[in-house]
C-alpha cells in the first residue's frame, strides 16, 4: 500500500513539476492577476462602503467581514483555478486523447496532477502577491482565524471545482462540442458560488437549494470559512459543520466523476488523433 | 464611399453567416445576453436586503447598468473581434494576409469579423433600459438628445479599449488575459460614480472616460446630469482616435515570425 502510494506521489510530483515549468514559461499570464485582482478588489471595497452606509449588518455579514469575504473570494480562486473541462473536451474533439488511453496513468489523475503543478505557480505569482497587496497596501488582516480549517476547506474547494470542471469535460465524449454547456455551469456558477454577493443575501430558499449543488462549495463555504464566520448562511452552519458538507460533496462528486468517466470512455472513438 | 459599400457587403455575409446557424446564433446570443445580466442582480439583491447606493433608487441604478449593457454590446459588433483576430493572426503569424488586402488593415479585420453574437445583448440592454426608465422619472426630449450623444460618446470609449486591447497584442502576443486587465477597468463605469473618491471620479470620466459608458448616459436620462459632464465628450473621442493611431502604429511592431 506504501508503495502504491509512493508511486502515484512520484507521478503526481512528476507531471506537477512539469507542468509547473512549462507555464512558467507564460508567467505574465498570471501575473496580470497582481493588477486586476486588486483593482476588482477597490471596485467592490467602494460598492460596500456605500451601500453599508450606516449599517452595522447586512445579509447577516458586518462591514469588515464582508470586505474580508472578498478579498478571501478573490485569493481562493487563484489557489483553485481550472480549466480541466476546457482541456478534456480539447483532448476529446481533436482525438487527441487517444494518446491517453494508451499511458499507464489514469487521464483524471493526470490532468489533477497538472492543475496542482500549474496552481502551485498560481500560488507564488498570483496568490502571494496578492495576499501582500491585500494585507499591506489595503491594511486588511487576510490571515484566517482557523488555520486548520481554512486549508482544509480551500483543499475541499480546489478538488471539487476540479471534479466538477471534469465530469463537464466528460459531456465531450457525448456532444464532442461541450462549450455551450460549460459556458452555462460557468454562467450559474457565477451567481451561485457567492463570487459575485455572499450567498447569505440570496432568499432562503435558494441558500437551502444550494447546499444540494456544487456551487457554493467552490468559493462560498471557504471564504466565510476564510473569514471565521461562526454562522454560515441562513442554516447556520458551524464551521465544522461546513467544511464536513464540503467533504461530503468532494466524495460524492468525485464518485460521480467515475461513473460517468466509465460509461462516457466507451463512446470514445479517437477520431482526428 | 467605397469603404461603406464594402463595409454593407461585410454585414450582409455576416448576417448570412448567423442564418445559417441559426440554433448556433440563437443559443449564442442568449448565452452572451445571461452572462451580461448577471451584475444587476447584485444590484437587485442588494435592494431586496434593504441597504442601497445613497441617493440612487434600484431603478435608477439598473437604468446605469443596462446603458453600459446596451453601449458594451455596440462595441462589441463593431470592434469586438479585432483583438482575438489580430492575436490570432500575430500569434500565428497569418498577420501578411491582412497587409496584403488593398484596405486599411485596421477597418478590413473590423468589417470582416462584425460580431453578431452580440445583438441579443443590445436587445437585452435596450429591453432593460426601458423598463428601467419607465420606474425611473425621465427628463423629456432634451434628456433623450444628451442620451445619445452621451452613449455614442461611451460606445466610442469602449470601442476605443478594445483597439487598445489589440494593439497590446502586437506586443504581448498570444496573452489571453488582456481582455481582463480592461474589464476590471470598465466596473467603475457600472455603478454611480458617486460612490468612488475624487480621484477615481476624475480618471473615470476624463483620462479612461467608462464612467460615459453608463452613468452619464443614464444621468442625462434621468435629468441629473451636471452640464460640465458634457465635457467628457472630448477625452471619449480623443480617447477612440488614439485607439485607432495605436493600431495602427502597433501594426509595424509586427514580425511575422512563424507566418
Amino acid at each position: 500500500m506504501m508503495n502504491f502510494l509512493r508511486h502515484k506521489f512520484e507521478m503526481c510530483k512528476a507531471v506537477a513539476f512539469v507542468t509547473y515549468k512549462e507555464w512558467s514559461a507564460y508567467r505574465t499570464h498570471s501575473l496580470v492577476s497582481v493588477f486586476v485582482g486588486p483593482v476588482y478588489f477597490v471596485v467592490q471595497y467602494f460598492i460596500w462602503t456605500a451601500v453599508y452606509g450606516d449599517s452595522s449588518t447586512l445579509g447577516g455579514m458586518e462591514f469588515q467581514q464582508t470586505i474580508r469575504y472578498f478579498g478571501a473570494s478573490a485569493l481562493i480562486g487563484y489557489l483553485t483555478m481550472d480549466f480541466a473541462d476546457w482541456n478534456l473536451q480539447m483532448l476529446v474533439q481533436s482525438g487527441k486523447f487517444l494518446t491517453f488511453t494508451l499511458r499507464p496513468m489514469h487521464h483524471r489523475f493526470f490532468a489533477l496532477s497538472q492543475k496542482i503543478g500549474h496552481r502551485v505557480l498560481g500560488f507564488f505569482f498570483e496568490f502571494l502577491p496578492c495576499l501582500l497587496i491585500f494585507s499591506l497596501l489595503f491594511g486588511l488582516d487576510m490571515i484566517p482565524q482557523h488555520m486548520g480549517w481554512t486549508v482544509l476547506s480551500v483543499a475541499f474547494a480546489f478538488l471539487m471545482n476540479f471534479y466538477v470542471n471534469y465530469c463537464l469535460g466528460m459531456t465531450a465524449f457525448y456532444f464532442v462540442q461541450a462549450n455551450g454547456i460549460r459556458v452555462v455551469y460557468q454562467l450559474l456558477g457565477n451567481i451561485f458560488s457567492g463570487a459575485l454577493i455572499p450567498l447569505s443575501f440570496f432568499p432562503e430558499a435558494v441558500q437551502r437549494i444550494m447546499m444540494f449543488l456544487p456551487f457554493q462549495y467552490t468559493n462560498y463555504i471557504p471564504a466565510m470559512v476564510w473569514t471565521g464566520s461562526s454562522s454560515i448562511g441562513e442554516m447556520g452552519l458551524t464551521i465544522p459543520q461546513a467544511v464536513l458538507y464540503q467533504g461530503i460533496a468532494v466524495i460524492f462528486t468525485a464518485l460521480l466523476s467515475e461513473v460517468i468517466y466509465r460509461s462516457s470512455i466507451k463512446r470514445f472513438t479517437a477520431v482526428g488523433a | 464611399m467605397r469603404y461603406l459599400k464594402i463595409y454593407m457587403t461585410c454585414l450582409h455575409t455576416a448576417f448570412s453567416r448567423a442564418a445559417a446557424y441559426r440554433l448556433d446564433f440563437v443559443l449564442g446570443n442568449l448565452i452572451t445576453l445571461l452572462s451580461n445580466i448577471i451584475f444587476p442582480l447584485v444590484t437587485v439583491l442588494i435592494y431586496a436586503n434593504g441597504a442601497k447606493f445613497p441617493g440612487w433608487t434600484m431603478w435608477e441604478v439598473l437604468l446605469i447598468q443596462s446603458v453600459f449593457s446596451m453601449s458594451n454590446a455596440v462595441a462589441s459588433m463593431i470592434c469586438g473581434s479585432i483583438l482575438w483576430v489580430t492575436m490570432d493572426h500575430v500569434q500565428s503569424g497569418r498577420f501578411e494576409t491582412v497587409l496584403l488586402k488593398p484596405l486599411s488593415p485596421l477597418f478590413y479585420i473590423a468589417a470582416a469579423n462584425f460580431d453578431t453574437g452580440s445583438i441579443g445583448l443590445f436587445l437585452g440592454g435596450l429591453a432593460m433600459t426601458i423598463i428601467s426608465a419607465s420606474f425611473t422619472k425621465s427628463s423629456g426630449a432634451w434628456g433623450i438628445i444628451l442620451f445619445l450623444l452621451l452613449f455614442l460618446s461611451g460606445a466610442a470609449v469602449m470601442c476605443g479599449l478594445d483597439l487598445i486591447m489589440a494593439a497590446i497584442s502586437f506586443k504581448w502576443v498570444g496573452n489571453s488575459r488582456i481582455p481582463e486587465i480592461f474589464e476590471s477597468i470598465k466596473e467603475f463605469g457600472k455603478y454611480p460614480l458617486g460612490i468612488f473618491p475624487k480621484a477615481v471620479q476624475v480618471m473615470s470620466a476624463l483620462i479612461i472616460p467608462v464612467a460615459v459608458v453608463g452613468f452619464f448616459p443614464a444621468s442625462a436620462l434621468l435629468g441629473r446630469l451636471d452640464m460640465y459632464s458634457l465635457l467628457s465628450v472630448i477625452p471619449c473621442m480623443l480617447f477612440f482616435i488614439f485607439g485607432i493611431w495605436l493600431y495602427n502604429r502597433m501594426i509595424k511592431a509586427y514580425e511575422g515570425v512563424g507566418g
